[in-house]
């Protein structure tokens, strides 16, 4: 088996000393974590290690010798050799380089008398004839276990291993994760207080939780709700996805909010909110009147299409009344409307995503009125979708069997046919009107679902995308890691073999899928086709599908 | 039963029997010493496809042919002439209606009246009842057909108001001519499900073309009448009276022609020609044709239980 001994980049041009790391139990393998330098007291480094050991409970131990040959320092080799005798272990590896060479060799020693394994001062056979070694230069990140004890080299010892590159805002941190307790269990009770409050009997009511669902404010806030519960339990994160999860909460959260504050800096000047109130009511007036004008169109010769004068003349009756009405309610509302906005507005410091909701709620309130004339128009044209092709079974002598799923043949009695055929008649000849009406709200309808479903889907954005994770994949590449790559450093005739181990970051795309928070899907569950489908038959498409629709 | 065990249970073995011949013939020199059975069952030294020179002998051509005499056709043939004929009759109607000589009152009275004498004759004629069907029943129909006629008679006549005259006559036209080819002649009571309708859509149609709505509801009715229930009596009257059954095909062809002529002429003519063509030349087409009529039949037929299965079937 071939000896794989990986081996710290930034011990590279350390100078000489003893080789601490541990053994990987099974693998014949060994991870070299640091370099002692002389001069030192063996008693010293046992007792380090020792301590060290307890502290981080890894492993530790002395691997072997290191040389970096430097003019005065000649006739060292006797004096590492003798090294070997005094930390006992069971292999004890001889690392030295040598001038103006870049690789190094090797030479296993083994404790029990045999013969060195290297032969002479080369390790041949890193072929693969079994006692080969392979050198795996890796960069060091954060060991653990010699971290522990950062002390800048002002111990007892000399060490090189990676040093990180300063330490200096610990200080705040440590402070920050010091106040972050008392602050999240304030939190938490100020959280149970408002969860206790929205599971109230008062607001469990059918109907209000029937608007409560539909209102897209309440649905972000119960999010937000849940995400700040998940950020402020006080309990350490357990797995690296969990610690993830909050992290990536906790940013989006605070970016969402100064977009907040920033969208009130901006609303609450100027005299902005009370401008956007009075452009308002008539906006809403001149959509009002689109639609008279629309539906008086629709009640001529529309397009040149001849629809049923009669049907026709009701249905824009029904359609222009309903306006009516909506026109007096806006009128009614319209004093208020200011006052309503300046509070509505204050929602924006909860966080930009309140604002688009709120803004998504108030466009679904001001179009109510084409709501309505959406569902009127499905129905009647479902109805007569459905009608119609029923009837057009019975036309063609033809039944659905309910129990077996298919069409059967039926001998109907006189009176059915007669009716049928009447019945079938009459909504053939009036199919076009409805249609043409459904067709028209149905237009209307997903213009304004069209634009309901970019603000959620920008909503949607701000809450679930990774910041966290995107920055860290940006500044710190290696924390995300999806896996490593060799690459050969050196490989000479009569040499260890030496590789290059580099990590391989994630992939940003990869890091988006990964560590996306998952939130509510607002995206349509339909595809297209199931959505044209439905569009065709006339079936509400959104919102407001029964969940449980009935099936056979 | 021999035939069922050698050919299976399926249509696939028609498609085989040219394999099985070409076996027969491609290969004269199999071993004669243990006769060829013609079982599957049984492990034989021929190929699968093996069959001897018996095999045509079981051939037999026009099995279930039937020999027509001409006069009998001729009188069946009479149905489908009527039928031409209750058709050309309804658009005699339509058109007087639409020119305003006919008064729906006067279309009605004599639709009443029509109702009654067949109504009567129907029962005169007695015969098995439908099932369940009392005279009670009978007047619930009537009364379901006359309301519902009634009540929608004002949205039937607005209902083609905006869809222009040409493309009402082509639907009413290909709706008639649909009645015409689906019409069940074999078995004209009830009437079948698709020919009825057709033709209630096609005068529908053409009901909502009239200038009132009791005109709507008087020309719905008729086409009631028309198609609906006199192929119900005409069917009773071929059943129990054969006798008077041309004689009633007869009179109402010749009142299609009739009153086909006191509109236009030319019509009139070519419908008695139709006609003529129908009843007498069409039948003369049939029994030449059934001379040359060739069919086979033979073991390659798909099997057929004779055997009664009905003390399997509880």
């Amino acid at each position: 088996m071939v000896l794989k001994i990986f081996f710290p980049r930034c011990c590279n041009m350390a100078d000489s000393g003893l080789l601490i790391g541990h053994w990987l139990p099974g693998q014949d393998s060994a991870v070299v974590l640091a370099v002692v330098h002389y001069p030192f007291i063996p008693g010293q480094v046992k007792r380090y290690l020792s301590q060290l050991q307890n502290e981080s409970r890894v492993e530790l131990a002395v691997l072997g010798s290191w040389s970096m040959p430097k003019e005065g320092q000649e006739g060292m080799e006797s004096f590492l050799r003798d090294l070997s005798t005094i930390f006992p272990r069971g292999r004890w590896l001889q690392l030295s380089r040598e001038m103006g060479k870049r690789g190094f060799t090797c030479q296993v020693v083994h404790r029990d008398g045999e013969l060195p394994r290297g032969e002479g001062e080369n390790c041949k056979g890193d072929n693969g004839d079994g006692g080969g070694v392979i050198f795996i230069h890796y960069d060091q990140r954060k060991s653990q276990p010699l971290f522990l004890t950062d002390k800048y080299d002002d111990g007892p010892l000399k060490l090189t291993h990676w040093q990180s590159e300063g330490r200096e805002a610990s200080i705040i941190v440590e402070l920050a994760k010091q106040a972050s307790v008392p602050l999240c269990l304030l939190l938490t009770w100020l959280l149970s207080l408002w969860t206790w409050l929205c599971s109230s009997r008062l607001l469990n009511l059918p109907p209000v939780r029937l608007v409560s669902s539909k209102l897209s404010t309440c649905v972000q806030l119960s999010y937000r709700t849940e995400h700040l519960q998940t950020v402020s339990s006080p309990k350490r994160a357990l797995g690296h996805a969990e610690f993830m999860r909050k992290a990536n909460i906790f940013v989006s959260f605070f970016v969402d909010v100064a977009l907040g504050l920033l969208l009130i800096s901006w609303l609450y000047r100027e005299n902005r909110i009370s401008r956007l109130a009075n452009t308002l009511v008539p906006v809403a007036d001149r959509v009002a009147k689109e639609l008279q004008e629309l539906l008086q169109w629709l009640m001529g010769a529309p397009a040149g299409f001849k629809m049923n004068r009669a049907l026709d003349e009701v249905l824009g009756r029904f359609f222009l009344y309903h306006i009516h009405l909506w026109i007096s309610y806006i009128h009614l509302m319209s004093p208020f409307i200011e006052s309503l906005l300046w509070y509505m507005g204050l929602c924006a410091c909860l966080g930009l995503t309140f604002a688009l909701s709120v803004l998504s709620d108030i466009v679904a309130l001001l179009t109510f009125h084409i709501y309505c004339f959406y569902v009127y128009g499905a129905r009647l044209y479902c109805l007569k979708i459905y009608g119609l092709s029923s009837l057009w079974r019975l036309f063609r002598g033809k039944k659905w069997n309910v129990l077996r799923q298919r069409v059967d043949s039926c001998s109907y009695d006189l009176d059915q046919l007669f009716i049928g055929t009447l019945l079938f008649t009459i909504l053939l000849f009036l199919l076009p009107t409805t249609a043409l009406y459904y067709l028209v709200f149905t237009l209307l309808r997903l213009v304004v679902v069209l634009f309901q479903g970019l603000i959620h889907l920008s909503v949607d954005f701000i809450n679930s995308f990774p910041l966290f994770a995107m920055g860290l994949r940006l500044c710190r590449p290696y924390r995300l890691a999806e896996g490593v790559k060799f690459r050969v450093l050196c490989e000479e005739p009569g040499k260890p073999l030496h590789l290059l181990m580099e990590i391989n970051p994630l992939q940003y795309g990869s890091v988006l899928q990964w560590y996306r928070t998952p939130t509510y899907n607002c995206y349509p569950k339909d595809s297209w086709a199931a959505l044209c489908k439905k569009l065709f038959v006339g079936e509400l498409v959104y919102p407001w599908r029964q969940k449980g629709t009935k099936t056979d | 039963m021999f035939r069922r065990d050698w050919t299976g249970r399926n249509p696939v073995s028609k498609c085989i029997i040219g394999s099985l011949v070409m076996g027969a013939d491609s290969d004269p020199g199999a071993p004669s010493a243990v006769p060829w059975r013609k079982v599957l069952y049984e492990r034989q030294p021929f190929p699968d496809n093996y069959v001897d020179r018996r095999f045509l002998e079981e051939l037999r051509r026009n099995v279930g042919v039937r020999r027509y005499r001409y006069w009998p056709v001729v009188r069946e043939a009479g149905l489908v002439t009527q039928q031409l004929s209750c058709v050309a009759a309804f658009l005699t109607l339509w058109w007087y209606m639409y020119q305003g000589q006919l008064y729906p009152f006067t279309l009605l009275l004599a639709g009443l009246l029509c109702a009654l004498l067949g109504y009567g004759l129907y029962e005169a004629l007695g015969g098995p009842r439908t099932e369940g069907r009392t005279r009670l029943a009978d007047l619930q129909s009537a009364a379901i057909f006359l309301a519902f006629t009634f009540g929608f008679s004002p949205v039937l006549k607005t209902l083609t108001e905006s869809v222009s005259t040409d493309t009402v006559y082509a639907m009413s036209a290909l709706m008639l001519l649909a009645h015409l080819v689906t019409f069940p002649y074999a078995q004209p009571s009830p009437p079948g499900s698709l020919s009825l309708n057709a033709a209630l859509f096609g005068s529908v149609c053409l009901a909502s073309r009239l200038p009132g709505a009791l005109h709507t509801f008087a020309m719905v009715t008729c086409a009631l009448l028309v198609f609906a229930l006199w192929p119900c009596l005409l069917h009773r009257l071929r059943d129990r009276a054969p006798r008077g059954f041309p004689w009633a095909a007869a009179l109402v062809s010749l009142g299609g022609i009739g009153g086909l002529a006191s509109q236009s002429p030319g019509g009139a003519v070519l419908l008695a020609l139709a006609q003529l063509a129908l009843t007498l030349l069409c039948p003369l087409l049939l029994l030449w044709l059934q001379e040359h009529k060739d069919n086979i039949h033979g073991p390659w037929d798909e099997a057929e239980i004779h055997e009664d299965l009905s003390r399997f079937l509880q």
